[in-house]
């Protein structure tokens, strides 16, 4: 397999600050990796380099590419959404395929305005005249539009109601995720995307502290569900969390054969909003 | 690449259409002026007095002199309106991406930013006064066509009178090069307002502006000396294009004055001093403060984190 984003080192350090503190990762072709974290822990600072929109120590190649000196390279190759709102308000929609027409050479209009004849948007629209969820289909079916190698979705579902969520997702499957092609999103919904990942980092502080493939999971982590006596026994067993539900303990263990917690209680598989509150909180504690 | 920077100056038409609405109303409201006999804000009056009532009395030119000076009465207004204009869009042109934050989706397609500040950069020095000129012209057959009408219905000869004496391609040749010359004479102050566009956090007609009258300030308070403040009014008044007139003359309808344009036998582009334009050391240091802001415009965009 092709690395398609390969960092070593990668920091990013603002005054004595690290908002990026010496990460490194892969991303293969044809995977869909999901960047998880809290705000504030570095995420966007991260996506922003392998975009090539801020510089960063260590070695970061995008593509092949250095994003920060070759970004009209990477551009070519990649399409990211930022954030919901970003297309400009002020643009139709014709316009607004004409233009990307001109300047990328990978996009196609005719595949665009296919996608868009599916939606209520029309060609003759502005942008303000659009609901947050429009533009976001609109946007979507933009860069679906690109023969594009790598997708960037930087929280593409901040603040859309659940149908458009679901629309979004179900469509960025069906229509993107082709042969060959790469996505990696961000987002704080993490149970939406969890069935769509194939591999998750999650970061914290700067820090990734979780670099897996979904398949591998059940291999490394285990939640228990126990009470009284077991959990007791359960906590000897060192697990990495533990939380209250319904007045039992559930437990998430790194590393520990299942064989042994069986004995416990109810074992399965962490979810990985689950995984990521034990991971993220069981360093802080 | 030429394909891009047509795509993004057309972008700027599609973002910023007081670009060519300004120009259109300004010929809107100086047709009506002319139809109304409004005259409020040039010598029109006198104009027309001597071109309609006086000319059929009028050498062949005096007559094309009262033409040309009517016509070129209606070019303050339009370039006032030009210079505004290119100040307002010089100052929004980087600012207003930032502040729809529409800059990360711009940002995220194949172009560099420096073909994005260019396109910029372009657009008011080239696209904004072509424009303007265009509308100028326009009006200019618009206002002729009005007096030959006013002409025609008290039975003079229009055709005669006012079409065959006009030296039309001769003022709008000399227009054009105005027009075109202007931006660039003032370009140190273009790069400037893109700077301060691609800079400012916020107001950013306020952080341009306001340096321009402290640092004059400061400079005489601190070193008793005037000259930023001479730098700003030699730059903004005095044009060297035309020998001996000013900026003010020529906006102004006393400067350009009849006896002038008969004397220079009735050719403004005559009055014009192209060569003496562009052997003046202003004009390139001009360039290459424009081009400092530019490159600093540049700068910013692209390493600017907005985080």
């Amino acid at each position: 397999m092709t690395s398609l984003v390969s960092a070593r080192n990668v920091s990013k350090k603002f005054g004595d600050f690290y908002a990026v503190d010496h990460v490194s990762f892969n991303i293969e072709q044809g995977r869909i990796a999901g960047l998880i974290g809290p705000n504030g822990a570095g995420k966007t600072t991260l996506l922003k380099a392998m975009l090539g929109l801020t510089d960063c120590q260590g070695s970061l190649s995008v593509l092949g590419l250095d994003p920060f000196k070759q970004r009209k390279e990477l551009m070519q190759n990649i399409c990211f959404i930022a954030d919901v709102s970003v297309l400009p308000r002020w643009i139709r929609v014709s316009q607004l395929l004409s233009f990307i027409e001109t300047v990328h050479p990978k996009f196609s209009r005719s595949r665009a305005e296919e996608l868009l004849a599916q939606t209520r948007i029309s060609a003759s629209a502005k942008v303000r005249e659009l609901s947050k969820g429009m533009v976001t289909q609109l946007h979507l079916s933009i860069i679906t539009a690109v023969d594009a190698k790598l997708l960037v979705l930087d929280e593409p579902t901040l603040g859309l109601d659940i149908i458009f969520r679901k629309e979004f997702y179900a469509n960025l499957l069906n229509d993107y995720f082709e042969e060959g092609r790469t996505i990696l999103v961000t987002t704080h919904q993490v149970e939406e995307i969890e069935n769509l990942l194939t591999d998750v980092m999650f970061i914290n502080d700067g820090k990734l502290v979780l670099d897996a493939t979904m398949e591998s999971l059940p291999e490394q982590y285990a939640e228990l569900m126990a009470s009284g006596e077991d959990a007791e026994r359960a906590r000897a067993l060192k697990p990495i969390y533990e939380r209250d539900v319904f007045g039992k303990k559930a437990f998430t263990f790194e590393g520990v054969a299942r064989e042994k917690l069986q004995e416990l209680g109810e074992v399965r598989t962490p979810g990985i909003a689950d995984l990521f509150v034990a991971k993220i909180k069981g360093a802080a504690a | 690449m030429i394909q891009t920077q047509i795509a993004l100056i057309r972008r700027e038409l599609w973002e910023h259409r007081a670009i060519y609405i300004a120009p259109i109303v300004i010929a809107v409201i100086v047709s009506l002026m002319l139809i109304t006999g409004q005259v409020a804000v040039s010598s029109f009056d006198q104009a027309l007095d001597i071109a309609i009532l006086g000319a059929s009395n009028l050498g062949q030119n005096e007559r094309a002199a009262a033409i040309t000076f009517m016509m070129t009465a209606t070019s303050p207004m339009f370039l006032i309106t030009m210079w505004i204009m290119t100040i307002f869009y010089a100052l929004d042109s980087l600012y207003a991406e930032r502040k729809d934050r529409s800059i990360l989706f711009w940002r995220s397609l194949p172009v560099t930013d420096s073909e994005t500040v260019v396109s910029k950069l372009l657009t008011a020095l080239l696209v904004i006064p072509l424009i303007t000129f265009v509308l100028i012209m326009l009006t200019h057959l618009v206002i002729l066509t009005i007096v030959s009408i006013w002409l025609a219905i008290n039975g003079a000869d229009a055709w005669h009178l006012i079409w065959r004496a006009a030296p039309l391609f001769d003022t709008w040749f000399a227009t054009l090069i105005f027009i075109l010359t202007l931006p660039l004479w003032l370009s140190p102050f273009i790069g400037w307002f893109l700077f301060v566009s691609a800079l400012a956090k916020r107001s950013p007609f306020l952080i341009a502006f306001l340096p321009m009258v402290v640092l004059p300030m400061l400079e005489k308070i601190i070193f008793g000396t005037t000259l930023f403040a001479q730098a700003f009014f030699e730059r903004s008044v005095r044009m060297p294009l035309f020998g001996g007139l000013d900026l003010p003359d020529f906006m102004s309808d006393t400067g350009i004055d009849k006896k002038i344009i008969a004397e220079s036998g009735l050719s403004l582009v005559s009055l014009i001093d192209f060569g003496g334009f562009l052997a003046t050391p202003g004009l390139w240091a001009g360039f290459v403060v424009c081009g400092l802001f530019t490159a600093a415009a540049v700068y910013v965009r692209r390493f600017r984190d907005e985080t």
